[in-house]
């Protein structure tokens, strides 16, 4: 269980998220839409701890995560994957490497376990040979799919995607959803994803938030998002502009 | 209408453009003491990667062998013809020319002008690297993977370069003497053997070689990786993370160099 209670943070004395509250329960999958620079990767970093809020707090199963010592919030961070927006791929290490480095960081499982387990998140994600190739030489889709293995690889119980197919072509995107889908159907993980892609988070969400300019304008499972008259909601789910809202 | 903004007395103003400035380099060494403290928190308790300590000793070191010869061999050639020539105007006798070069190059020289080399071509590197990191949030992943960016990042390079700042001090020591030497034989005339008169040099300007390398070398690394690390914006912050970590070396260095000669005469005096 994901909770944030009042999370303010400013920017320059400006508020660039404002008394943001919503909870996330084990197992559920929640959509975070709104438009670019709404605060959305900020509230990500917020709530797995990178990023310090002015006021409020954040609690992951009970743990206030801005009350954590340095071992224990290593500890929470063993049970939290991240697929960052920009792939965050350490540029210095080569693909397998990259997939491996959380394994080794949690230092319980042998190179032997590990080589296996990075060939079978290589093999899921349908980039079976490039292990040895370093991230200069990949396409953005594959860059993408080696990120979302690197996140999953120690098969965390949450996970948080923060615009998986930002910039990839459709196919691409339909099969990072695929494997955002098999995440919550096989594991079922816990999940805060962030997209523009409203068709493909619609398959893998259960609730969804919108935020705009720092504030949650809405928070709701899908039953709630299809009826309510919020026009900026409407404007994200139904895919219109203003205009065409009249 | 909208009101105009406030307009600040003037006196107000006057400490404003004072106390900023303040308030920043208090702000930025408070930043370089406490990566340091993390720095010697991991260095002692952390686990070793010694693959990246060698990866650093070859590019903090090797790659350096070739800028620090260059720089120190022309410099030493320049002192020797400019001291060989002023001696000669004045008295004519150039007898302690390689003795006292050896000194002043010992005490303050060799690690001074090897630590600002250093500032230049590696403390800029890792700041820019490292700051790219931060932009492109592979420093986030680090944490996200529970690993400790400073002890990642920047411990291996703390340790690489306290090796590999003395021991580029003694080479630059011995580049520098030697160009020094043939421009003595060439220019003046002066003989190798009179040129390589050890008897101006005592263990106390070897001790102080060796710890100002020693102290320039812990030193480049933090201040560069804090730079890379408190990186905000794209590449125009990792520009001038670049800048400051050069700037803020180069400071440190001649500060330090003021503070460890200070203490070196005191200790002298006293022994």
């Amino acid at each position: 269980m994901i909770e944030v209670h009042n999370v303010t943070k400013l920017h320059f004395g400006r508020p660039v998220l404002k008394d943001i509250t919503l909870s996330i329960p084990e197992g559920s999958n929640l959509g975070l839409i709104g438009p670019g620079g709404a605060g959305k990767s900020l509230l990500l970093k917020i709530i797995c701890g990178l990023v310090v809020p002015d006021e409020g707090t954040v609690t992951i199963d009970g743990q206030d995560v801005f009350e954590l010592d340095e071992i224990e919030i290593a500890k929470l961070r063993f049970r939290i994957g991240m697929l960052f927006q920009n792939y965050a791929l350490f540029d210095f290490m080569n693909v397998a490497d990259n997939i491996a480095f959380p394994l080794r960081q949690e230092g319980k499982l042998g190179e032997d376990e590990i080589a296996a387990k990075v060939q079978e998140q290589l093999d899921s994600v349908d980039l079976p040979t490039i292990g040895h190739q370093f991230p200069n030489e990949l396409s953005g889709g594959m860059k993408k799919r080696v990120s979302f293995a690197r996140a999953v690889v120690p098969e965390p119980p949450i996970v948080f995607y923060d615009d998986p197919t930002a910039g990839l072509d459709p196919v691409t995107s339909s099969k990072i959803f695929l494997l955002l889908k098999a995440m919550r159907d096989e594991k079922g993980v816990t999940s805060v994803t962030i997209s523009h892609d409203i068709e493909g988070i619609k398959d893998i969400c259960d609730n969804f938030a919108l935020l705009d300019r720092g504030e949650l304008i809405f928070w709701g499972s899908r039953d709630e998002v299809e009826s309510t008259d919020l026009s900026l909601v409407r404007q994200f789910w139904d895919g219109f502009s203003d205009d065409e809202l009249g | 209408m909208a009101a105009a903004p406030e307009r600040m007395p003037l006196h107000h103003r006057m400490l404003a453009s004072v106390g900023e400035p303040v308030i920043h380099v208090a702000d930025t060494v408070k930043g370089i003491m406490r990566t340091f403290a993390l720095t010697l928190h991991y260095t002692l308790r952390g686990r070793k990667r010694w693959d990246a300590i060698f990866e650093q000793l070859h590019e903090i070191g090797n790659r350096s062998v070739i800028f620090i010869a260059f720089t120190l061999g022309f410099l030493g050639m320049i002192l020797i013809y400019q001291a060989g020539y002023q001696a000669m105007k004045i008295t004519g006798d150039l007898q302690l020319l390689g003795g006292l070069f050896l000194q002043l190059l010992l005490r303050v020289f060799a690690p001074t002008i090897t630590a600002m080399m250093l500032a230049t071509r590696v403390g800029s590197g890792m700041a820019a690297q490292i700051g790219s990191m931060v932009v492109t949030e592979q420093v986030d992943a680090l944490r996200m993977c529970a690993a400790q960016p400073v002890d990642y990042l920047v411990v291996p390079r703390f340790l690489a370069s306290i090796v590999m700042s003395v021991v580029l001090t003694i080479f630059a020591v011995l580049v520098s003497y030697l160009a020094g030497a043939m421009v003595a034989n060439t220019a003046f005339g002066v003989n190798f053997y009179t040129f390589f008169d050890m008897s101006f040099v005592g263990w106390f300007d070897v001790n102080i070689c060796l710890t100002k390398a020693l102290v320039f070398g812990a030193t480049i690394p933090v201040i560069a990786c804090q730079a890379g690390l408190i990186v905000t914006g794209g590449s125009e912050g990792v520009g001038q993370a670049t800048t400051t970590a050069v700037v803020n070396c180069s400071l440190a260095v001649v500060i330090l160099d003021f503070v460890i000669s200070g203490l070196g005469y005191v200790v002298l005096n006293l022994l």
